[in-house]
């Protein structure tokens, strides 16, 4: 399945989402000396099974435990890329997700939006 | 093996004009069933639950999430004297966790092939909790006849007349709009049912005004024209929603028996004025659905879209309210911004606010909802646009010698109940 490349995406990445539905995303993952950042893709209508947000908690930690990433050292961002349609709920949007983390477990999203710059900034600085 | 099939009532929408149509996801899931399983249905809007009943399961229909809590009642009370509940059909799907909090048994995906077993599980007394088949679409061609003998027919008549009947000619989408949880419920593909298999179903249906519930027949061009081709010689009368725009299908469709088709109308371009002007060159009625509260309108803009609607010449209109249903883009995004203020299900019937619009406040939205309707039926009331309607399709039926005259034993009745007959 091809799926959109662009500055926030280097690989797509498959998944089992609700009811172990394939799912894909896409997915960057920049790794720091004090933190990793992490964007995950909603690939809309190429991805065939659950959402990006919907499934966060199991995916964000599902990144983490594949790819060596200290839960604690986490930044992780919900990237839904322009539909480029003149639907303004269709535009372009990153979010900032913060979990609760216990017991291996991750819990309890809470999003903050964040500009293309702050995004920018946190990928550069 | 007696198997009670249930459809919970819902709230209906304050000052709308209610129709009870038969239900027909129940009645799909129905020809599932083995054949030695005598089935029983009960629609509750119509009927009380017999809880009391002698029956050895009980199955839970569920259509729409405003339905999903009466649902969880029903089965609540079943369950309470002993016997076993199965959840499936759409807001099964879309609620499904809650929902396992009051089964025995929730099957999720589409019921064809998958019913033999599940009676097998029961019988042996190893029902599962879950029956996940949500990745595992049946073969098209495996679907249907709905088992329609099992409505109560007289219930669905509305003074002598009776309501539409229901038909699938497809299931899935391939598009993912905002408000819209069809591709999450039955696949990201357009899965068109063999003309074959759709003539064999329509051969047994009795009533000669349908409604196509296919999300968007505007699919497969060469599909949709080969659909409308083979209705023809049926000479029913059916509304749907869109048809594609293009000369040779609204043709064909019009051939088919095209009566009126549900188009959404989400801004006030030429685009959407021509496209209802050349649904009627073709005969072909229009009924309106706009959708209110959308992050791109803001109260000026909900006005002026209800004023164009006035000068389009619609047949009829449908107002709603963005519902952020599970499964959503919509509910994703509002969740994620913190705005959904109501998480009560029963309050997700697309009439009602739940969450705080972008341009204006829940109670102005609402006020705008209800502007919307007394607006649009100011002059006309809803019930006398439909009557219009139905005399178009009578004036047709009246022409190919399929028309029917209402039933006078059921003249004074309005679903099962006695009314006062004040419109003839």
């Amino acid at each position: 399945m091809e799926a959109t490349v662009s500055n926030y995406q280097d690989q797509v990445y498959s998944y089992n989402g609700l009811w172990d539905l394939p799912s894909i995303c896409g997915l960057k993952i920049v790794k720091k000396e004090n933190n990793t950042i992490v964007i995950a893709t909603d690939l809309f209508d190429e991805n065939p099974g659950t959402s990006i947000t919907e499934w966060n908690t199991k995916l964000a930690k599902d990144i983490c435990d594949k790819n060596e990433i200290n839960y604690n050292k986490l930044i992780y961002i919900e990237h839904t890329p322009d539909k480029k349609t003149k639907l303004s709920f269709n535009q372009e949007s990153f979010f900032k997700v913060d979990f609760e983390i216990s017991d291996e477990k991750f819990d309890n999203p809470k999003w903050q939006e964040l500009t293309k710059d702050e995004v920018n900034i946190l990928l550069t600085e | 093996m007696k198997f009670q099939l249930i459809f919970p009532k819902w709230r209906k929408l304050q000052g709308q004009t209610t129709f009870n149509l038969p239900p027909h996801g129940a009645m799909v899931f129905a020809a599932t069933i083995p054949d030695y399983v005598e089935v029983e249905f009960i629609d509750e809007n119509l009927e009380e639950v017999r809880y009391d009943d002698d029956v050895d399961f009980v199955g839970i229909s569920m259509l729409l999430t405003t339905q999903i809590k009466q649902g969880w009642a029903i089965a609540d009370e079943y369950r309470k004297r002993g016997k076993k509940v199965m959840f499936g059909g759409i807001s099964t799907m879309l609620h499904a966790e809650e929902t396992m909090l009051h089964a025995d048994c929730v099957f999720l995906g589409e019921a064809e092939g998958h019913m033999e077993q599940v009676f097998k599980d029961f019988k042996n007394g190893e029902l599962k909790k879950v029956y996940n088949h949500m990745n595992d679409l049946p073969a098209i061609e495996t679907v249907g006849p709905a088992r329609r003998e099992l409505y109560n027919r007289d219930l669905y008549y509305h003074k002598g007349v009776q309501m539409v009947d229901l038909f699938h000619a497809s299931r899935g989408c391939r598009y993912s709009c905002y408000p819209c949880a069809v591709s999450y419920l039955g696949g990201r593909n357009f899965r068109a049912r063999p003309i074959d298999k759709v003539v064999e179903e329509l051969d047994t249906i009795e009533n000669n005004r349908l409604f196509l519930v296919d999300n968007s027949l505007a699919q497969d061009t060469e599909w949709e024209k080969e659909l409308f081709k083979a209705m023809i010689p049926f000479k029913k009368k059916w509304c749907s929603h869109t048809i594609e725009d293009k000369p040779e299908v609204l043709d064909l469709a019009a051939q088919a028996g095209a009566w009126y088709v549900y188009q959404a109308v989400f801004d006030t371009s030429d685009y959407i004025k021509e496209r209802v002007k050349r649904y009627h060159d073709y005969g072909i009625g229009v009924e309106g659905t706009i959708l209110l509260g959308l992050d791109n309108q803001t109260e000026d803009d909900i006005k002026r879209l209800i004023d164009f609607l006035l000068e389009i010449d619609l047949d009829l209109a449908e107002f709603t309210v963005l519902a952020p249903f599970p499964h959503t883009k919509a509910y994703t995004d509002l969740i994620k911004q913190d705005r959904i203020f109501d998480k009560d299900w029963n309050n997700y019937n697309a009439g009602q606010v739940v969450y705080n619009p972008k341009h204006m406040s829940a109670e102005r939205l609402q006020e705008l909802y209800q502007y919307a309707w007394d607006t649009f039926y100011k002059d006309e009331t809803q019930e006398e646009k439909m009557f219009k309607l139905l005399k178009q399709v009578v004036s047709r039926e009246v022409e190919d010698g399929t028309f029917r005259k209402r039933r006078q034993d059921l003249s004074k009745s309005s679903f099962g109940k006695v009314v006062n007959n004040k419109i003839a």
